[in-house]
């Protein structure tokens, strides 16, 4: 009885620890300032993802600057910079963990739709084998092995939002060409 | 051997305590890292959206986290709308909710919030929203238990409709650029046609032109 319960709690516990990082990716509108927060359970953990710009007025005014993207570590400090881009990958190591904030700036007024991808990987290190005798190597093997499939979807996604951004300009600027 | 015990452990002791901080939602003492934090502002909504095939499972919840007063938290107001318009999930005044539904239609499914007419501080409110579309929305719980699997088994399961998944958004991904050619190819064919015709017609009224006018000098003996 006592070992059906410590494995149930095991199972419930594998799943909160090693499954409970995962973000879908979303969209949100963009008028002046919008941010997301992210809680990093450990140090060292990779943050990766993405953000794409989908509205396709970006493409009309040829001089909008793009976005900003800031990332800011609970201790105030900005982690990561991209400045003016319409859509970018991201990957960098957390320096401590908490809560991290991720903030898109957009310099002009003209709201603007970015989709984005925030991933927040694990890997069990030697540190954490040594101290949890119950965590075996396979368990590192099967975390790196999870984190690759996690890069793969999120180039997926991203390749996925910059097809649906493609996809609303491609067709205008063909047919006014014609109508010309 | 115990083979489901391959990361219990020392889990096991402080587990029942961190569910209980997982089920109650306290950021005060432990934020659940599963979600994303987003401000909603004193005025206005705040909407989220995603584009969704169909024929997907879509999970949904959202909690309001005030560290300033716990004991007297805001309440929001949330509604989840399909991409025709049709209203999925609809709450008021309300700290949590939880919405699933699996989507009929292809489209931009929205999520918004905003904040209840009864607190109106000029305080912005910060909300977890944990959402999961198909495979992560999937319950490995039920499948452990039905197929009484455990442990690293279970794990590669879960890497296995990952790996599925990952399939299928490529072959999505193919056919949509398979779309996107052929519309090209044709636009492309169409804009060369009009463009030999109107360089055809530019010719010809010239040609006619000329023609007319050469008549009219000749018949004034101009010429």
């Amino acid at each position: 009885m006592e070992k059906r319960w410590g494995k149930k709690w095991a199972l419930i516990c594998l799943f909160l620890f090693n499954w409970a990082r995962n973000v879908s990716s979303l969209s949100v509108t963009v008028s002046d300032m919008e941010c997301v927060y992210e809680y990093v359970l450990y140090e060292g953990d990779t943050i990766s993802g993405n953000f794409v710009v989908v509205d396709h007025d970006i493409f009309w005014s040829s001089d909008h600057p793009g976005i900003d993207f800031t990332v800011t570590s609970p201790g105030g400090n900005t982690v990561h910079s991209l400045k003016g881009t319409s859509g970018d990958k991201f990957e960098f190591k957390a320096p401590r963990s908490g809560m991290y904030k991720f903030c898109f700036h957009n310099p002009y007024s003209t709201p603007e739709t970015i989709a984005f991808y925030i991933h927040v990987g694990h890997i069990p290190t030697d540190h954490d084998l040594a101290k949890d005798e119950h965590l075996n190597p396979i368990n590192v093997k099967i975390a790196e092995l999870r984190e690759a499939l996690e890069s793969v979807t999120a180039e997926q996604k991203y390749l996925k939002a910059r097809d649906t951004r493609h996809r609303h300009s491609k067709l205008l600027p063909f047919s006014a060409f014609a109508l010309s | 051997m115990n083979k489901g015990m391959v990361f219990g452990g020392r889990a096991a002791c402080f587990l029942p305590i961190f569910l209980v901080l997982c089920l109650t939602r306290n950021s005060n003492i432990l934020p659940v890292a599963e979600a994303i934090w987003l401000t909603i502002p004193s005025s206005g909504t705040k909407c989220v959206s995603e584009e969704i095939q169909s024929n997907v499972v879509v999970l949904g919840d959202y909690y309001v986290i005030d560290e300033n007063n716990p004991d007297h938290i805001p309440t929001i107001s949330a509604r989840v709308t399909s991409p025709f318009g049709n209203n999925l999930h609809h709450n008021e005044n309300a700290t949590h909710g939880q919405f699933a539904f699996t989507t009929s239609e292809s489209g931009n499914y929205l999520a918004c919030f905003w904040k209840d007419g009864s607190h109106q501080k000029d305080s912005e409110l910060t909300l977890g929203v944990d959402w999961k579309t198909g495979i992560a929305a999937k319950d490995w719980e039920s499948v452990a238990k039905k197929e009484k699997i455990e442990g690293v088994e279970l794990v590669l399961r879960r890497l296995q409709g990952i790996v599925e998944t990952i399939r299928g958004n490529l072959i999505y991904l193919r056919d949509r650029e398979a779309d996107m050619r052929e519309v090209s190819e044709a636009t492309n064919a169409r804009v060369a046609w009009f463009s030999i015709m109107s360089l055809g017609v530019c010719i010809a009224v010239s040609v006619l032109q000329i023609w007319y006018l050469k008549r009219y000098f000749v018949k004034k003996k101009l010429i």
